[in-house]
């Protein structure tokens, strides 16, 4: 079975009518959507409103829980001064421009799904907040992949798409057991093949195009495929002046640069939202 | 340099704007072991970047300002030298009343112009002209805006001016082929950056001076944006954003003196 799994829409409508496009021409029988519909982007409404007509399985993403329960992004969100004031605008403007029905479907979001041997978050099973990049420490990967029980781990969040592989780990656990005793006994084990699959981000690439991305997977080949989406992205652009939003965000998302949040250390474990 | 250059008493540059003529400057200033100097850029306002530039690095050359023009007069008459910079956005005629009162003493015109070039109102102006590496683009040279803002007071969060800076010089807020400011970081340090458009990297240059580790500056801070095009109110948006707040300010300033009580 093909399935296409896609994030981090943010408000994007002309990007992801264009994926689900894409998608149907892949002849995908199912879609996986890991969250952040809003926040960003000028059409946080019809995105919701689009996401749930076609009901797709859906996660809840950090803005999605922030439109609902307040701004709780972390300092490792925001790569400067600049960048968390503009942040911060834009939530505001995406807390007026939202309706009570969407705030309401969003909340309801589960932060994970497991179907089969596959799981789905949005930043990773810890927290929406927290940024699986490709480099973080892989004893930590594999923690968050086993912690889920399943073999393959689609996430979001950095808006940037890779395949991490994690196979031959053996790891080795200190257990104490009892209070007095100082002695530790000693546990290994081997896992099997886990994977991480980052789908990118349809409405907000931060990989350098303005182009939109997702992942079709194939479960009987188990085949990852990267898709890279061509879309009018100069429509957006034009919508996010005309609405009201800052006009160097649509500078930035013609260059496939990120609007505000960015994370660079890959040795940083977000605590938000855990 | 010719014989004239190093005779001339009253030295008036002009040239379009990137185009070396601050540099030139410095350049005859560091050579000039004459007695007193002085330095006059008119209309530079409450921007003045190159004065600031020139009397952190040559203390002992006097700045003029608007309305001590009479200041500059005397001196000269006295036997200083004066080095006048007629900005690009300047009347090159604007300066006419002054060298006129400058008359009787030795003055030479310089014009820095790009390759290529060969007729311009430039050329008619001056007395020696000098040919610069920057190729002649029309364009670039004629219809420019300039804005320019202080800062005094403002202290940046360096990753914020650093994105600014990219957003400026790659065109996020207009065609832009110059820019150029005097920013202080929570640091302590006082820097000066400066872009050319047609330049492959920017110049970040730390300013001598004292480390400024007690609350907000109080000494000139400021940006000039020169191009087409420009969003002047959306440049001042992402400036203000980019400012560190008095309880930040602190913040950093009391972790850096500790660093360097440790240190010392």
């Amino acid at each position: 079975m093909k399935i296409a799994v896609m994030s981090c829409i943010h408000g994007n409508y002309e990007a992801l009518e264009t994926v689900l496009r894409d998608i149907d021409e892949q002849k995908a029988e199912k879609i996986f959507c890991l969250g952040d519909l809003v926040g960003y982007g000028p059409f946080p409404s019809n995105v919701v409103e689009m996401i749930r007509s076609l009901d797709i399985p859906t996660v809840q993403g950090c803005w999605d829980e922030d439109i609902v329960e307040g701004i709780n992004s972390c300092e490792c969100s925001y790569p400067s001064v600049l960048a968390e004031r503009r942040g911060k605008f834009v939530h505001e403007w995406t807390n007026q421009h939202i309706y009570d029905e969407t705030r309401e479907y969003l909340a309801e979001l589960p932060k994970t799904m497991v179907e089969g041997n596959m799981a789905f978050v949005h930043g990773s099973p810890q927290s929406q907040h927290e940024y699986l990049l490709p480099e973080l420490n892989g004893f930590i990967a594999l923690e968050r992949v086993l912690s889920t029980g399943a073999d393959i781990l689609f996430c979001g969040h950095t808006h940037v798409p890779y395949v991490r592989s994690l196979d031959g780990a053996e790891l080795q656990v200190r257990v104490m057991t009892g209070v007095e005793s100082l002695t530790a006994e000693s546990k290994s084990f081997n896992a099997p093949l886990k994977r991480i699959v980052n789908v990118g981000s349809v409405g907000e690439p931060r990989h350098g195009r303005p182009n939109a991305t997702y992942v079709i997977y194939d479960t009987n080949s188990d085949r990852v495929t990267l898709k890279e989406v061509e879309y009018d992205y100069k429509k957006t652009c034009a919508a996010i002046i005309e609405r009201g939003l800052p006009a160097i965000f649509a500078w930035r998302l013609a260059r496939g640069m990120e609007y505000a949040e960015r994370a660079d250390d890959a040795s940083h474990l977000c605590e938000r939202g855990v | 340099m010719s014989s004239i250059l190093q005779n001339a008493q009253v030295t008036v540059l002009a040239g379009a704007s990137g185009i070396g003529k601050t540099s030139l400057i410095r350049g005859l200033i560091q050579q000039n072991t004459s007695g007193r100097i002085l330095y006059f850029c008119p209309s530079s306002g409450t921007v003045p970047i190159d004065s600031t530039q020139i009397q952190i690095e040559f203390p002992h050359v006097q700045i003029i300002t608007e309305g001590q023009e009479l200041e500059l007069i005397e001196a000269v008459g006295k036997g200083a030298d004066a080095y006048i910079e007629l900005g690009f956005h300047l009347d090159l005629r604007s300066g006419d009343n002054l060298l006129q009162a400058l008359s009787e003493y030795p003055t030479q015109r310089i014009a820095i112009v790009p390759t290529g070039l060969k007729c311009s109102e430039w050329h008619e102006w001056a007395t020696e002209v000098q040919i610069s590496e920057m190729i002649a683009d029309l364009n670039q040279i004629q219809h420019i805006q300039m804005w320019r803002s202080p800062c005094t007071g403002q202290m940046f969060d360096p990753s914020s001016l650093n994105v600014i800076w990219y957003e400026l010089t790659q065109g996020a807020y207009g065609d832009v082929c110059r820019c150029k400011g005097i920013f202080d970081l929570p640091d302590g340090r006082s820097f000066y950056v400066d872009f050319v458009k047609g330049n492959p990297d920017s110049l970040y240059l730390p300013l001598h001076l004292p480390r400024w580790l007690d609350g907000r500056p109080i000494r000139f801070s400021g940006i000039e944006v020169m191009g087409r095009n420009l969003d002047g109110s959306a440049i001042a948006q992402a400036i203000t954003d980019s400012c560190l707040t008095d309880d930040v300010i602190a913040q950093y300033q009391q972790q850096i003196k500790q660093s360097l009580s440790i240190a010392a």
